[in-house]
């Protein structure tokens, strides 16, 4: 079953499955970070408190993150074609998976953000930092090991949602196991493709909670 | 004391909280005083709204009312920025610590300075010789969950202090350390007091920490001013009912005598006093005897007090002739209302 073309294509694929959950991953925590220190600061009981700003964003951030990702995949094709020129292979899905995953990062962000204590703020606030400061210096910094935990948690998620993205002309490992496994009946290279996906998160999953708890000053 | 100057001034302060149904007040007019370079302790039970009235000088609270003045300089009136640059000039410490977690103890002093724009370089120069100052010299490069309570508690000292501000306000700072620890914190602050002229302002539920550093007290129930005054006229005589209640409260459980023992009276010997058997003498030289109910002595300010309650005779006689013996030899007797 496995000659040296099904080798070769089974390669291809692993890189185009590493290739897109890094770079959505990288992408969406360009727009997923922000959002969560926003999501923080603007709380009622936040740093820049902006109570109505900030529930109107957490509606936003729901309805986005409520839409199944295979439909979000379908719907944005007009405005994936118009970004990178066409809606298949990997490059027309990382734009779905940054779009699809940025929502979810920044409640991940949140969340961590949130562990900060809130006494170690107003110590902050009490030497006289700016609201931005508190963000760089105090918030992110306190958080990190949290947030490399959820890092490792966002990258396994879009791995995830980059297999589903087989379905719809998207590449990598899952639309080896679609148009193999599932539409030629090959199961036995379903079983191969589900065993690597199976293996990255395992790795993705372990690294990032490893140099989590290296970086972790308390412990 | 040199000239008396104010280095804080609250007028009117008023702060009530938003709550689902109307708002509740916590702070009622506060007017307050403190003078450049004392340590003033400011003391009450939990909920009187003490921390809330230390938050409010350096306006982490926004009083709803009244007006804060920092060294002749209004704070209440400033923008947020102008506000964060004078912060710089009030240093605070916490009961819970709130270091930086994430970073040393070195990082941890240099944060204030980083904030305040000063060089690396300096800011680690000068961080080292703060570390040097609170005793922990040694121990620069080590993280906060490596350091017991009170080092914690001098690193923080030292990172309000690395602004080099005029005041250094204290939120429960004792009250997470046991009582050695605490001893030796209370003992930095009398020191920092006492080589830079920091004013500090001390927030506490404890009179031994009032007893051991503050110059003045003021007691604060309810939201309000109960009393305020030298912690040595405070402690030899409490007017108020909470007054009484926090002086007595180590000595005496006031619950212990509800309603059983009729003419107690609280007496407290000054000084040079305790040293002598005045109680002995006048049992002798009255022919009467006291019941002993409890007894203590404290050092306030490098003078002893004893304190003591004691139940008196019920004959009137004998009773009043006790009282004018003991008053005449200069102890100060008060009738302890329990009931």
């Amino acid at each position: 079953m496995f000659n040296s073309d099904m080798i070769s294509l089974v390669g291809v694929a692993f890189w185009e499955s590493i290739y897109m959950t890094v770079i959505s991953s990288l992408f969406a925590y360009v727009i997923g970070l922000p959002l969560g220190l926003i999501l923080v600061a603007t709380d009622k009981d936040g740093i820049a408190p902006a109570p109505l700003f900030n529930q109107i964003l957490g509606i936003i951030i729901n309805i986005l993150r409520s839409i199944p990702f295979l439909i979000l995949l379908v719907a944005m094709m007009p405005f994936t074609q118009a970004i990178v020129g066409t809606v298949i292979g990997a490059k027309a899905t990382v734009v779905v998976l940054v779009v699809a995953a940025a929502p979810f990062i920044a409640r991940l962000v949140e969340s961590s953000l949130k562990e900060v204590d809130r006494g170690v703020v107003e110590a902050a606030q009490s030497m006289g930092a700016s609201p931005f400061e508190i963000m760089t210096k105090v918030l992110l910094p306190e958080a990190k090991p949290s947030l490399l935990v959820g890092s490792a948690i966002a990258m396994t998620t879009i791995l995830g949602y980059s297999a589903m993205a087989g379905f719809c002309g998207g590449g990598g490992l899952g639309a080896v196991a679609i148009n193999y496994g599932y539409y030629r009946s090959q199961r036995d290279v379903m079983l191969v493709m589900v065993v690597l996906l199976v293996v990255i998160v395992q790795v993705l999953q372990e690294v990032g909670m490893r140099i989590s708890r290296g970086s972790d000053k308390r412990l | 004391m040199e000239e008396k100057e104010i280095m804080i001034r609250l007028t009117g302060i008023k702060k009530s909280f938003p709550q689902k149904k109307g708002s509740l007040e916590v702070l009622h007019g506060i007017d307050l005083d403190i003078e450049k370079g004392e340590i003033f302790g400011i003391i009450g039970l939990s909920g009187a709204g003490k921390s809330t009235l230390v938050r409010c000088i350096n306006l982490l609270e926004r009083p709803t009312e009244g007006q804060v003045y920092l060294d002749g300089q209004e704070l209440t009136c400033l923008s947020e920025k102008d506000l964060r640059q004078a912060r710089r000039s009030m240093g605070m410490i916490f009961q819970q610590f709130h270091l930086l977690m994430q970073r040393t103890a070195l990082e941890n002093v240099c944060f204030p300075m980083e904030i305040a724009g000063v060089k690396k370089a300096d800011a680690r120069k000068r961080a080292k010789e703060l570390l040097e100052l609170v005793g922990l010299g040694d121990r620069t490069e080590s993280y906060p969950s490596q350091l017991s309570g009170g080092q914690k508690q001098r690193v923080a000292i030292a990172r309000a202090l690395a602004t080099d501000p005029k005041i250094l306000l204290c939120d429960e700072a004792t009250s997470a350390l046991d009582p050695n620890t605490t001893a030796g914190v209370l003992e930095l602050l009398k020191d920092i007091n006492k080589r830079l002229g920091i004013t500090i302002v001390v927030i506490t539920h404890e009179m031994k920490v009032i007893q051991e550093i503050c110059n003045r007290v003021a007691i604060i129930s309810e939201g309000k001013i109960a009393e305020m005054g030298s912690v040595e006229n405070i402690f030899r005589n409490p007017r108020t009912k909470i007054g009484q209640e926090l002086v007595f409260h180590e000595g005496a459980k006031r619950e212990a005598y509800v309603g059983e023992l009729p003419y107690c009276y609280r007496v407290v010997f000054e000084g040079g006093i305790s040293n002598e058997p005045v109680l002995g003498r006048m049992m002798i030289d009255c022919n009467g005897v006291v019941n002993i109910l409890s007894g203590n002595t404290r050092n306030i300010d490098q003078q002893v007090f004893g304190q003591m309650i004691l139940q008196f005779p019920e004959e009137k006689e004998l009773r009043e002739k006790m009282i004018k013996y003991l008053t005449d030899r200069g102890v100060e007797v008060e009738e302890v209302d329990y009931v």
